[in-house]
């Protein structure tokens, strides 16, 4: 089996492999490149399974449906169908939107998620590059969705949209800084920001039942923190109860309302990558990484950003929207003091016991 | 919190009983009660051109022509303007206009649902399901006449 | 008593009532002078009173007499004379009726508002104007309602040139939502288009609206995208047979046999035509098995609007709406529009086998109770679903009164009026059934009342089920003898109303001696219910106006009729 985490980040290895050190410069912006491709290929690989087939069939099994089946075996040559379909639509641009903004609207938020994937570690030494301050330039990197959603909402010219963006706005500033605050509870307990140490923290057994390792994963260790984050996170994806900014039965489509064909697919491939993200981010902060046994570290890894998937689309077939003022009420008053305990606690008990 | 973790169960046991209650349609048919309404079966040997139908018609979707003798020439029906009262079927007094079963119809316009005489003859039966005998007999008893003077029209 | 705030009177000391119904005498009495001549209509007296002192006349009764619920105004043309008639009714007692007959001169159709003594008027005088073109002095606000702002001519009124081109400019109808809304630079709100195409206004409602940031400042509905003149079509159809296939269409999710039976009590009641006992339990088990089915759907589009469009709900009760529909469609051959009713009956019995058909209703109904519960699990018993409806959307007893609300809407704010057991018709009271009330008046009343209803429509169709099976072979009358041809006599007017799935469900009808009505008026529920909601959600949030209105459940199908 090879090895959870590798000290040499993926592109050295690459270069190693293909023997592109000789080539100085270009030849690490090649294997660079060639990293990234990589982790971007698997990555909106599982968006594209996501997006226009897992939801349909996820959501369909919670209704009692049945959903698409007609293309191919468990109808997933709807994938590249759907993918065609939305990509040759029409794409439309309303008069008076501003341009610049309109247009780039979308590739910030795809982009943004997307890049967020740099610093995860995915097992099996999948990893592009190792920073020391990782989780603080995941969760920037992932806040910059925001401006994304902002600038769609102001730039379409549409007043449905404009809420949206008010709506995004507000509730990613509300749910971020409990997102951060918890995640630092986290980076205590390790000790470090580098997500490779952060794994290598959770690594260690905790206590052992009947033979089997219980391995220290902060969700183990401590749950509330876990629950916390998994809240603040369905808050920062915007899905269920927390979906308000598109909340398609009062304002439309909120912040996407004007978007059509390419722009359609880019926002819609950015959603599910920040759900993927968050996924990812909760993986390796709270459920040791790609760390299980018997199988390779990156399939654990897919499971673990899978089921995070599955909880918010579960969250959708059973949980009501919040209302906006509850929404903030709920992330200043509620979220934001008890992460803030949460910090304390931690540090505290971190403090005594080292 | 408890409410939440509730109705989130709820769903998810519907999720995990897999159970579905839509069909695939076109390969699983639905069954069509025996009173349903579908497209006219109209029937020339039968029909005594009475026009008791274009008659009662609410809304003027049955168009009869006859000659000068009122024998029958035409007989017109648009199945896209037709709301499906059955009432025509009921006022019949020899069962020259039936309801079938069959729901299934498609043009590419609406003047292609401009039934005349010859395409209505031609509409299946869905199922190979006679309406006539899978129906109760006592069908078009409930047309009475009232206490007194009987009102031919 | 005061003239500014009138108390509700209680029973006892209304003027008029007696042991043995109302002394119209002794009403008339009460209105004195203002009375110029009396009507007799087959279900109330009417007052034909002068055109000038319409507010007196309402408002004497109201506060004096007790006559609290005004069901609606029809406005129609004669020969020489306009005429609006203000059906009014207690809610207390809806047995006890009176029509108010305002007739105004052909040159000079002007007649005084009621809008300051019952608010829900309002609409209902707006229409009156917009199709029939009686000029209402007073009225805060006399627009057309149903028709286009650029309409030439009222439709029911005799002169109006039905071939006459509605020629109005392009300039006019380029974009009629596109009116210049902005109240100046400085202005803190935002005017937004909430429909005719939008996901919440469950069809084609355009609600304009004025938002203060998340906030309603100021909210009106517009009606009548799908206005399909169905009033005008009915007056072109026979009695006996050509009206009954419209109801159907009126409320279509489905309420089509309860709203059959409005028309069928109106007509009947009108040309006096006895149903077979046997036919009337038919009627009331079919009529129930639609109201559960109608509640379902207002349950699952509720759901849709509260919890997002990938709920569960939705598609759990289309699943039980489903079996209901398969009912229905064996019991009558069609499964929403089901033209079951006939005059004096309905148009099958039960389908052979008999036992198999009511098997499978009791089997439905011995399901109904665990799938409710799961529906308590998935709505009511959710937290964040109380916190989002409960004391949202506020309705308050007397204004929903002021506004004639009836139906669940009604009877989630406390007031306990409900058809089927205050004027009863059909099967209803021979049997052991409630009346459900809440007194929340908010949202999440609003919902309890429905699913409680569910409860017990089912209580109602099990002891039909009992009765059917034992009803004897030989006296299955599903029909009474009708003639083919119905010309009831000539002037006569009725007013008749049944609980319909929305409330009340009114049928006005006159007749001018041939077999179709000369005027034929709907009062839908959720025409009514629907002026509410201004009330309901100015100064709430955004997802609160959307809940209301779900909570509403209004078929723009009936609004627009």
């Amino acid at each position: 089996m090879l090895p959870l985490q590798s000290a040499t980040p993926l592109p050295d290895r690459i270069s190693g492999l293909l023997g592109l050190g000789q080539f100085g410069v270009p030849g690490e912006l090649l294997a660079g490149l060639l990293a990234s491709a990589l982790v971007a290929t698997f990555v909106l690989l599982n968006t594209a399974v996501a997006g226009p087939w897992a939801k349909r069939k996820i959501t369909a099994s919670f209704t009692d449906r049945i959903s698409v089946n007609r293309i191919g075996p468990f109808g997933l040559g709807t994938i590249v169908v759907d993918s065609v379909r939305l990509l040759s639509k029409e794409l439309i641009i309303p008069e008076r939107v501003d341009r610049p903004a309109f247009d780039l609207a979308p590739l910030v938020l795809a982009s943004s998620a997307l890049l967020g994937f740099a610093v995860i570690p995915m097992g099996n030494g999948i990893q592009v590059a190792d920073p020391e301050i990782g989780l603080a330039y995941v969760f920037a990197i992932a806040s910059i969705a925001s401006l994304g959603l902002v600038m769609a909402g102001y730039a379409s010219s549409n007043k449905y949209s404009f809420l949206g963006g008010l709506r995004a706005v507000a509730q990613n500033l509300a749910y971020e800084i409990p997102l951060v605050l918890t995640g630092v509870s986290v980076v205590i307990f390790a000790g470090s920001l580098q997500m490779s140490e952060i794994v290598a923290a959770q690594e260690a057994t905790l206590f052992e039942v009947a033979g089997v390792a219980i391995p220290q994963w902060f969700a183990i260790v401590n749950p509330f923190a876990f629950g916390l984050f998994l809240v603040a996170n369905l808050a920062e994806v915007g899905r269920n109860p927390f979906d308000i900014p598109e909340a398609p039965t009062e304002i439309v489509a909120g912040y996407q309302t004007e978007y059509s064909s390419v722009y359609f697919v880019l926002f819609y491939l950015g959603e599910f990558i920040h759900i993927f993200l968050g996924g990812a981010i909760i993986a390796t902060l709270f459920l040791g990484g790609p760390a299980g046994p018997v199988l390779p570290g990156i399939v654990w890894f897919t499971i673990k950003i899978w089921l995070v998937f599955l909880l918010t689309q579960w969250c959708r077939s059973a949980v009501p929207r919040v209302r906006i003022d509850q929404l903030i009420t709920i992330g200043w008053k509620g979220m934001l003091v008890l992460s803030l305990a949460n910090l304390v606690l931690t540090a505290a008990i971190v403090g005594v016991i080292a | 919190m408890i409410g939440v973790l509730k109705s989130m169960a709820t769903t998810m046991k519907h999720a995990l009983d897999g159970n579905t209650f839509t069909v695939e349609y076109p390969e699983e048919a639905p069954e069509v009660s025996p009173r349903f309404r579908g497209v006219h079966k109209f029937s020339q040997e039968r029909c005594i051109w009475c026009r008791q139908c274009e008659n009662v018609c609410p809304n003027d979707t049955i168009q009869i022509v006859t000659d000068d003798q009122r024998n029958g020439e035409q007989y017109n029906l648009h199945i896209g303007q037709c709301i499906y009262c059955r009432l025509c079927e009921e006022v019949c007094p020899v069962d020259a206009i039936l309801l079938t079963q069959n729901f299934e119809f498609t043009a590419d316009t609406k003047d292609e649902f401009a039934y005349n005489k010859e395409q209505l003859k031609n509409v299946p039966w869905y199922k190979d399901i006679d309406p006539l005998a899978s129906r109760e007999p006592d069908r078009g008893a409930w047309i009475g006449e009232g206490d007194g003077e009987i009102d031919y029209q | 008593m005061s003239l500014e705030q009138p108390e509700p009177p209680t029973g006892g000391d209304e003027v008029g009532v007696t042991a043995d119904g109302l002394d119209y005498d002794e009403l008339a009495a009460l209105v004195g002078d203002n009375v110029i001549d009396r009507e007799q209509h087959v279900n109330a007296e009417g007052f034909v009173i002068r055109p000038d002192a319409v507010q007196d006349t309402l408002s004497t009764l109201r506060n004096e007499a007790g006559f609290d619920h005004c069901s609606a105004v029809t406005a129609q043309e004669y020969d020489d004379r306009f005429e609006s008639i203000y059906h009014l009714k207690k809610f207390d007692d809806p047995t006890q009726q009176l029509s108010v007959v305002v007739p105004t001169t052909k040159d000079d159709p002007v007649s005084e508002s009621a809008e300051p003594v019952f608010r829900t008027a309002d609409w209902h005088e707006r229409e009156a104007y917009d199709l029939v073109g009686i000029d209402y002095e007073g009225h805060p606000d006399l627009r057309r309602i149903l028709l286009p702002e650029t309409w030439q001519g009222h439709p029911l009124s005799k002169d109006y040139n039905q071939n006459q081109p509605q020629v109005v400019p392009l300039r006019e109808h380029a974009n009629p939502l596109e009116e210049d809304h902005s109240a100046g630079e400085d202005s803190d709100t935002m005017f937004v288009n909430i429909g005719p195409h939008h996901p919440a206004t469950h069809g084609v409602l355009h609600v304009k609206t004025v938002l203060d940031g998340e906030q309603i400042a100021d909210i009106e509905p517009d009606i009548g995208y799908l206005h399909r003149c169905e009033e005008q079509m009915c007056q072109q159809s026979t009695y006996r047979h050509q009206i009954m296939p419209y109801p159907d269409r009126w409320d279509y999710t489905p309420g089509g046999i309860l709203n059959e039976w409005a028309y069928a009590r109106a007509a009947e009641s009108m040309a006096d035509i006895t149903v077979p006992e046997y036919a009337q339990v038919l009627r009331t088990m079919s009529a129930e098995l639609t109201r559960i089915c109608a509640h379902l759907l207002a349950l699952g589009t509720f759901g849709l609007d509260v919890y997002g469009d990938f709920t569960a709900i939705f598609m759990y009760a289309v699943r039980d709406r489903e079996v209901i529909q398969n009912l229905l469609e064996d019991l009558t051959g069609q499964r929403l529009m089901f033209n079951y009713f006939r005059l004096g009956g309905v148009s099958w019995d039960l389908p052979e086998p008999r036992e198999e058909y009511l098997e499978d209703v009791r089997d439905f109904i011995d399901e109904l109770p665990e799938r409710l519960e799961e529906y308590h699990d998935l709505i009511t018993g959710n937290e964040i679903f109380q916190i989002r409806c409960i004391d949202t959307g506020v309705l308050p007893p007397e204004v929903a009164k002021n506004y004639g609300a009836t139906g669940p809407v009604a009877r989630g704010s406390g007031i306990d009026y409900d058809l089927r057991r205050d004027d009863p018709y059909g099967y209803y009271d021979e049997l052991d059934w409630d009346v459900v009330t809440q007194d929340g008046c908010d949202n999440y009343a609003r919902v309890l009342v429905r699913m409680r209803e569910v409860e017990e429509s089912a209580k109602i169709i099990s002891q039909c089920v009992d009765l059917l099976e034992e009803w004897p072979e030989d006296d299955r009358d599903i029909q009474a003898n009708v003639p083919r041809t119905l010309r009831p006599d000539e002037d006569k007017e009725v007013y008749e109303a049944v609980e319909g799935a929305k409330g009340e469900l009114g049928i006005y009808m006159r007749s001018d001696g041939t077999d179709k009505p000369a005027r034929f008026k709907i009062r839908s529920p959720c025409f009514s219910n629907l002026q509410t909601l201004p009330e309901m959600s100015e100064g709430e949030y955004i997802p609160d106006m959307v809940a209301s209105l779900g909570s509403l459940d209004i078929v723009l199908g009936e609004v627009d009729r």
